[in-house]
């Protein structure tokens, strides 16, 4: 999940790189490859869909992500006959991480290229005035990467996030299996240091009001900016208020060093929740060395191992298509691959694939995809719960609810405490 | 009073780093009064080089600088043949920082290319080990990264006050006219000064990957650290770039320590602007001409 | 300006005014919007960063002073039933980011050339921790939200393009007049040689901070038009060193220091990067490319377009014995800058 809001504002000045610039290799690339995504050839055999996506600047990494993940699933989909006999043609186009570009590219899709349907891009920051386009010409905007507050504050009846729920709730399973322990148990204090990120400190500030709420007194709280690249001052003052549970949020590599200055430190808290960073699968080890990441939480919301309804196919369609093991596969790619299933089961129930039936069929009834069953309010906010994930014997597990998990919670102490 | 003391010792610590990294830019400036926009650049491409030699062979970050800074410094020397030398004496201030900038792109394109946008760290052994000293955590990496810096600069002194090519770098800072009178080749001078530069910039690198997560986008966030750090010093010497780095240091990890830490990194940039207000041309500004 | 100067005026500004009356392609008027926004920034940059020598790689701090001000005075009230208000509230937002303008170049413009370039981005940098930290003004990283203009759908743009080429022209209006006026020539001094122009009694300090002023203003203002249109903004995006660096580049590229150069720069840039990421999307070498052919324009046409033009077909005159041309490259060669070294310290 908030892997896909992976949001870095730790190099703001890279997108000054994403320039208007993309210019120049498009011209070399354009003469040497041609189009390499195609024509938007319309008709009644093809089904056009329009995508902008990051596939340069700062968002590059989780755009491509999520461009592997729309075009495993019109590759899948067309494979088996297409929508409704209808071939699937992606029009995917690169926005360099600029909202100007993003807000340029829906424009174009719906006005000059007539694409039937858009998928969103990446990043809430590049979907909120995207999405007020797409709403002006009355298209469904279904969109794996914007769930942040503002998103919502729009009140678009045409959107719909294919999460399982806003962003800010990223942090609330973990409250919800700290709120279930037995009161003795529970931690007394809690320490809430967070990057100033919209997908980081709101879900830190989320789990403190739950924990406030219910008793745990807060005995520190700060947020950083997101260029700090060294944490050790702000954790050695956590460290010294001594908390039972820090509730970190974070994105990446302040994830990382996070962790790595308590190590130094050698310092460690009874219960440590990182809100993202700590559920990549491959980064996360990488980073900070496996065997120190037992016993970490974090949450997510799709994961190799998950039961979710066609979860297998994805992950052997997934592997064939771009080779690597399951726990390579970043989340961003089934949450665009969700959104293709979304259509597809519109496509189902309804027999038509037009926007006001998408729009008004998916305000009703509840819709499986990799990300679980989905539904949404009004205003496009899932209303699903995110999953618990805990570090335990060197993988990443969904812990928590029971009724998704494939493993109890561990409470151990962290591998570094008590060197 | 512990929160300062253990802040302060983070703060010298983490300045020494940037002191090495702004003394490269400060020659650079010197003999060829050009600012590098692309210095960041090149300490990322050498935290990069570290880090590609330390998991394809194993070889440890303080013994990779060994490769590392003949690779970049004929790397820089071959920039400057390249980019630099061609304008106009008229044009350079100017147009130097375009094309630096230029540089600078071109070498994250390079990077992003080759290593893709993920963030990168190198995993040394000792990378989370420390010493506790009096109460005090002082991380070991941090403190050999600083020792590494001293020896450096150290070295960089010995260079110019003792070698005679140092003697013909401070003779072009000083006077450019009267050091080609004197039979120094100006041309030669400027790409190895701007090779030294980015020399320094490599050491510094693969020491900024055992310390920080990075990745090609990062040097933004390193070259406004440098460019404040070297206009606070006035531009003057590598002295004056090393109290520069100092002070951003410490005073970023005070604010840190004490008060909200979003407001670390402005608070540098507040005192930068305050020196100016008070003395346009930095702290050490009035040495503009003097030696190196 | 020459007869042929206000013909060429005329005909610009006409074929601009009348593209989005005769053109209803909502993409081509956006893309529009998006070439005016960069060719008024790149015009006032030009007046400062050109003229007066001052190469500010700030200006983004203050477009952004701009797209705030509008941002956070429009996010709860009504932008009036025509949705006109906050065009309305640009002279106002014009006239307070050119007084912020004044105070910031005070200090910035007591250092010069090299020096001023990097106080100027260390603004930026300090513009946009501001606007991440002020999070109770600001929305800090959570952006700023405006309400959405309530134009007809089928000419929903309009509105926005003909105010950016209002803003375009009162640029380019004042760029024309200071290369034609007593306080252009004092600031063609200030660019020359910034000593001797206070030795001849021109009032250094008080041209450049004007020019200052009414350049930063300008891209206020131009600002508040963008964050209307995008309807959200976000520190990153709205002080942006890419804005800075556009604007540049392309005065750079048209020829800083004229009149059309910068215009041109943008016309350019910003249609051939739109329509080409569009079309062709990107691929990982395009900071690579993107960098040499900055570098090839840098080496080759230090002085950009327009100048490097003017001075071939200047000299194809003299070898054609035209000895009586007439200067009709008017401002866009005859300038600061038209002769290169003149800017130089």
């Amino acid at each position: 999940m908030l892997d896909c809001n992976r949001m870095q504002r730790f190099a703001p000045r890279r997108r000054a790189a994403a320039i208007a610039l993309v210019v120049v290799t498009s011209m070399l690339t354009a003469t040497a490859c041609g189009s390499s995504h195609g024509n938007a050839a319309k008709g009644p055999t093809t089904l056009t869909i329009g995508i902008s996506l990051s596939l340069t600047g700062d968002f590059a990494d989780p755009g491509k992500a999520a461009e592997r993940g729309y075009q495993l699933w019109a590759n899948t989909v067309n494979a088996k006959g297409g929508v409704l006999g209808r071939t699937v043609n992606l029009k995917i186009v690169d926005d360099a991480s600029s909202p100007n570009q993003a807000v340029s590219n829906y424009q174009n899709l719906i006005n000059r290229d007539h694409v039937d349907l858009v998928f969103g891009p990446f990043s809430s920051l590049l979907t909120i005035p995207s999405s007020a386009v797409v709403n002006r010409y009355h298209y469904a905007f279904i969109e794996p990467a914007g769930g942040g507050p503002a998103v919502f504050a729009q009140h678009l009846h045409n959107l719909f996030f294919v999460q399982p729920a806003a962003t800010v709730q990223g942090g609330m399973v973990f409250a919800d299996y700290i709120l279930s322990l037995p009161a003795d148990q529970r931690p007394k204090t809690a320490a809430y240091p967070s990057l100033d990120d919209p997908f980081a400190a709101p879900i830190a500030d989320a789990v403190r009001q739950r924990f406030e709420a219910a008793g745990i007194t807060t005995v520190y709280k700060s947020i950083y900016p997101a260029e700090t690249t060294d944490l050790s001052p702000i954790i050695a003052k956590v460290a010294a208020a001594k908390p039972d549970v820090v509730v970190a949020g974070t994105q990446s590599e302040d994830a990382y060093a996070d962790v790595r200055a308590m190590i130094q430190l050698k310092w460690a808290p009874k219960w440590l929740f990182l809100s993202n960073g700590a559920n990549s699968p491959v980064d996360f080890p990488n980073a900070v060395g496996l065997a120190n990441t037992e016993g970490i939480f974090s949450s997510g919301d799709w994961f190799a191992g998950s039961t979710a309804s066609g979860s297998a196919a994805f992950i052997a369609a997934y592997t064939k298509a771009y080779g690597g093991t399951a726990d390579q596969i970043d989340s961003t790619s089934a949450e665009a691959y969700s959104c293709g299933m979304l259509l597809e089961e519109v496509a189902a129930k309804t027999g038509k694939v037009d926007n006001a039936t998408i729009i008004s069929t998916l305000h009703s009834g509840t819709w499986p995809t990799l990300e679980g069953n989905l539904s949404w309010d009004s205003s496009g906010t899932p209303q699903g719960s995110y999953l618990l994930e805990q570090w335990i014997g060197g993988k990443l597990l969904a812990v928590y609810p029971a009724s998704r998990a494939e493993h109890p919670p561990v409470t151990e102490p962290l591998a570094w405490a008590g060197k | 009073m512990h929160t300062v003391i253990q802040a302060l010792i983070l703060g010298v610590l983490t300045g020494g780093v940037y002191a090495l990294m702004a003394s490269g830019q400060t020659i650079i400036f010197g003999v060829m009064k050009v600012v590098n926009l692309a210095q960041g650049a090149l300490v990322i491409a050498g935290a990069y080089l570290s880090y590609s030699l330390f998991t394809s062979f194993g070889l440890d970050p303080f013994l990779s600088i060994l490769i590392t800074t003949p690779a970049l410094f004929g790397v820089g020397a071959g920039l400057q043949w390249l980019f630099l030398r061609p304008l106009r004496e008229e044009d350079r201030a100017e147009l130097s920082l375009l094309v630096t900038f230029a540089v600078a792109l071109g070498i994250e394109g390079v990077l992003s290319v080759t290593y893709k946008t993920t963030y990168r760290t190198i995993q040394a052994g000792y990378a989370d080990r420390s010493f506790s000293v009096g109460g005090y955590q002082i991380s070991a990496v941090r403190l050999y990264a600083f020792l590494l810096s001293a020896a450096l600069l150290g070295l960089l002194y010995l260079v110019l006050e003792r070698t005679k090519f140092g003697r013909a770098i401070r003779a072009t800072v000083q006077n450019p006219e009267s050091a080609r009178l004197l039979g120094v080749n100006a041309r030669v001078v400027a790409a190895a000064g701007f090779g030294i530069g980015a020399a320094t910039a490599a050491a510094a690198g693969s020491v900024y990957g055992l310390l920080y997560s990075f990745n090609s986008g990062s040097h933004y966030d390193l070259i406004s650290r440098l460019l404040s750090i070297v206009v606070l010093g006035g531009l003057g010497s590598i002295g004056s770039s090393i109290v520069g780095a100092l002070v951003m240091g410490v005073v970023a990890a005070l604010v840190a320590a004490l008060g909200p830490p979003i407001w670390s990194d402005f608070s540098f940039f507040i005192v930068l602007l305050a020196v100016l207000l008070l003395r346009p041309r930095g702290l050490f500004g009035a040495s503009l001409r003097g030696a190196l | 300006m020459s007869r042929a100067g206000i013909v060429r005026a005329l005909i610009f500004f006409g074929l601009l005014t009348a593209l989005p009356f005769a053109v209803t392609e909502h993409w081509i008027v956006n893309l529009g919007v998006f070439t005016l926004i960069y060719a008024g920034l790149a015009s006032a940059w030009n007046l400062v960063g050109g003229l007066a020598g001052y190469p500010s790689l700030g200006h983004a701090a203050f477009f952004g002073a701009g797209a705030y001000a509008e941002a956070i005075y429009f996010q709860h009230r009504d932008v009036g039933a025509n949705g006109l208000l906050p065009f309305f509230a640009l002279p106002v937002i014009g006239a307070g980011v050119a007084v912020l303008g004044l105070a910031v170049g005070w200090i910035a413009m007591r250092t010069r050339s090299d020096v001023f370039a990097i106080v100027t981005i260390t603004l930026l940098f300090v513009a946009q921790t501001l606007a991440f930290n002020l999070n109770s003004l600001t929305g800090g990283s959570q952006g700023i939200g405006l309400p959405g203009a309530p134009f007809d759908v089928d000419s929903y743009e309009r509105p926005f393009y003909l105010v950016l080429v209002l803003l375009l022209a009162v640029s380019m209006g004042i760029t024309w007049a200071a290369l034609h006026s007593g306080a252009g020539l004092s600031l063609q001094a200030v660019a020359a040689d910034e000593e001797r122009a206070r030795g001849i009694g021109v009032h250094v300090t008080g041209v450049k901070l004007l020019a200052f002023a009414v350049s930063v203003g300008i891209a206020g203002m131009i600002g508040a038009v963008w964050a209307y249109y995008v309807t959200f903004i976000y520190p990153q995006f709205a002080v942006d060193p890419l804005i800075t660096i556009g604007m540049v580049l392309m005065a750079y590229l048209g020829g800083r220091g004229t009149l059309w150069g910068p215009v041109l720069g943008a016309f350019i840039l910003v249609p051939a990067q739109q329509y080409l990421a569009y079309q062709y999307g990107a691929t990982q070498l395009y900071l690579i490319a993107y960098a040499a052919v900055f570098l090839l324009i840098m080496l080759l046409l230090p002085r950009g377009i327009l100048p490097s033009v003017g001075h071939l077909t200047q000299r194809r005159r003299v070898v054609m014995g035209r000895a009586s041309a007439e200067p009709d490259q008017d401002a866009a060669t005859t300038g600061v800058g038209a002769d290169g070294g003149v800017m130089v310290r």
